[in-house]
């Protein structure tokens, strides 16, 4: 049976369980074995979702210490000879992937979107550079199929229904740590686009008035989200950027003021409800899968439907 | 103290060229921008160098030979030495290529430090400077928004990392890869007047596969070991929808929507 590995970081271990969505699709034709690797300490090990769960214990790598968890998974595949590898893309995954394939000497598809079969064969799926076009991209090398998905981008709706067989792992090669972690700091918990129901994004066609964005998702009681353009010019922070390489969200309203629907930024929508959007351009991709097009300046937009908000309001009460 | 900043020249966001025939971007000719994060990495080191006697800032590009140019240029805000990997021997190396000639390089070279960024924004992978650390054999840390002032004085080096929900300050040993974030807000100064024509010419290197030695099979499109299998346009169903205008009627049929889906606290 052919065999899979999905790296578990700790603090991370829902959005890794979901990478067994994209596991069973490479397995459409003859199913995995699964194994989940954990780093001991304070990791849960996630039973009945994997076939095994794989603790590395004596000594447990630290959440940072990319080199050692390397170490212990190339180890680990000495032992049991993976056809397939999946990594959460979290900062560190995105640190810990590329190591992990040179050290394997095999090829990494990094924030894979889907996965398509293709003569049997598993395409990793990603939209290429443009954004107009998806492109489907396979490992010519050797075993195992290595890459890396962003939390929230598959879902995994199998049953915990298995009888996970437990053990730990003693790697042999201790390597000295040469990055020391001298303190961390948890940043205080922000209010997260991804928990919002009501979402107003800003793109490209409102970046001088982006400012003015805030408003309006006070009264709709939602929050404000951007695209990577706007991002990119720094009038707002990468964390509320949605997208492929910001986050996936899905609220049941999202409001896209200038913002053309690049796939990249498609990519970031998950089960949206409704989309309305404001755009110069009524041919704009995001307009075609809009419940209500907008067609004009995204700022007069703003501005008109917050004072319409704020009238209704006042003839209420 | 010498430090060798990776710097990466990327498509302007707005204008990639893609070959569809042969599913490689196509680098030649086309406007391209020091990557964000490696100008962050870039302007750090050339501070430093400001501040000490002893630092010497090399800058490694690996590109086509039209981004000469644009390699000189950062030696005119500063740097010391340029160097180009540059070979139409390696065009359409993938990340792992890349990395594999880029650490050939620097498996000669003389460092005490290499800086890079964390992302490069076209691909938007941290691949290349991990890889390259991987090759070499040394510890890698990213996502660096801050060093700390007395850095790279005994062999090591401080600094502050920021995450998804934390942030972590660091000591690593050196020779290591350091990877520095647009965040950092870290800023290439501006040319001076008196360097604007300055001739760089004798402080910059091209480095071909003759040099190298790579074989056919180990680099380019041949030694690569991922490959687009196919492309194609995404199908997405078109939603029923009105279009309305940017007026008074318009803005009351979203009002109404709006009101309708229970939107309206
Ligand atoms: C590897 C990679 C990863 C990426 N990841 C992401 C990601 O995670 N998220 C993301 O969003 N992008 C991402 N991108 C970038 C993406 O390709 C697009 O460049 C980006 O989404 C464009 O943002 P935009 O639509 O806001 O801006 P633009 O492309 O500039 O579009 C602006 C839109 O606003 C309209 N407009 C112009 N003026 C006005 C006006 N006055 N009023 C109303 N409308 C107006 C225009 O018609 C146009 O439709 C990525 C790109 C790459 C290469």
């Amino acid at each position: 049976m052919k065999k899979a590995l999905v790296y578990i970081e700790n603090g991370y271990e829902a959005a890794a369980i979901d990478l067994l969505e994209v596991v069973r699709q490479v397995g459409q034709n003859c199913a995995f074995e699964t194994c989940a690797l954990c780093l001991g300490g304070n990791g849960t090990a996630p039973e009945g979702y994997f076939d095994r769960v794989i603790r590395v214990v004596q000594p447990s790598p630290e959440w940072h210490d990319v080199l050692s968890i390397t170490n212990a998974i190339e180890e680990l595949h000495e032992r049991d000879d993976f056809d397939c590898i999946v990594i959460l893309a979290t900062p560190m995954g995105r640190l810990l992937a590329p190591r992990l394939a040179m050290r394997l000497r095999v090829g990494l598809v990094a924030d894979v979107t889907d996965i398509r079969l293709q003569d049997g064969e598993a395409l990793m799926v990603r939209p290429a550079f443009d954004g107009k076009i998806l492109a489907g991209i396979v490992s010519t090398g050797s075993k195992p199929l290595m890459m890396s998905v962003r939390p929230g981008v598959f879902s995994y709706k199998g049953a915990r229904d298995k009888a996970t067989d437990k053990a730990d792992f003693i790697p042999m090669r201790a390597s000295p740590r040469q990055v020391e972690l001298l303190e961390a700091t948890k940043k205080k918990t922000f209010s997260d686009i991804r928990d919002c129901e009501v979402l107003i994004s800003g793109g490209g066609g409102i970046i001088k008035g982006f400012d003015q964005i805030q408003p309006l998702a006070d009264e709709l009681r939602g929050m404000v989200s951007a695209s990577r353009r706007a991002v990119d010019n720094q009038i707002a922070p990468r964390s509320i950027q949605v997208g492929q390489s910001g986050k996936m969200v899905s609220p049941k309203l999202y409001l896209a003021l200038g913002i053309h629907g690049s796939m990249q930024h498609f990519e970031g929508l998950r089960d949206v409800k409704h989309i309305v959007c404001a755009n110069t351009d009524r041919y704009a991709p995001i307009c075609s899968q809009a419940d209500i097009v907008v067609e004009g300046d995204a700022l007069e937009f703003v501005n008109r439907l917050l004072a319409r908000i704020r009238r209704g309001k006042e003839s209420k009460g | 103290m010498k430090i060798i900043c990776l710097a990466k020249f990327i498509p302007d966001v707005d204008h990639f060229v893609y070959d569809y025939e042969r599913n490689v971007l196509v680098r030649e000719n086309m406007d391209l921008v020091l990557n964000p994060d490696d100008a962050c990495a870039l302007a750090y080191a050339l501070a430093l160098k400001k501040n000490r006697q002893d630092v010497e800032v090399e800058v490694l590009s690996m590109a086509p030979l039209s981004l000469l140019p644009n390699l000189k240029e950062l030696l005119r805000l500063g740097a010391d030495r340029g160097v180009l990997i540059s070979d139409a021997f390696f065009s359409g190396s993938d990340t792992y290529a890349t990395s594999c000639i880029i650490a050939r390089y620097l498996a000669d070279a003389q460092y005490d430090v290499i800086l890079s960024g964390t992302h490069a924004l076209d691909g938007d992978t941290e691949h290349v400077p991990v890889q390259v650390a991987e090759l070499l054999g040394l510890d890698h840390m990213a996502y660096i928004v801050r060093f700390d002032d007395d850095s790279f004085l005994n062999g090591t080096c401080v600094f502050e990392s920021e995450f998804d929900n934390a942030n972590a300050r660091f000591r690593v040993r050196l020779p290591c890869v350091l990877g520095v974030l647009a965040e950092s807000r870290y800023k290439l100064p501006f040319v001076r007047y008196e360097n604007l024509d300055l001739n760089v010419d004798d402080r910059v290197t091209v480095v071909t596969n003759e040099e190298l030695g790579f074989s056919h099979e180990e680099v380019g499109i041949a030694g690569s070991l991922t490959k687009v299998a196919s492309t194609w346009q995404p199908q997405m169903k078109k939603k029923e929808q009105v279009i309305v205008g940017n007026d008074d009627e318009g803005i009351e049929t979203v009002f109404q929507f709006l009101k309708k889906e229970g939107y309206m606290p």
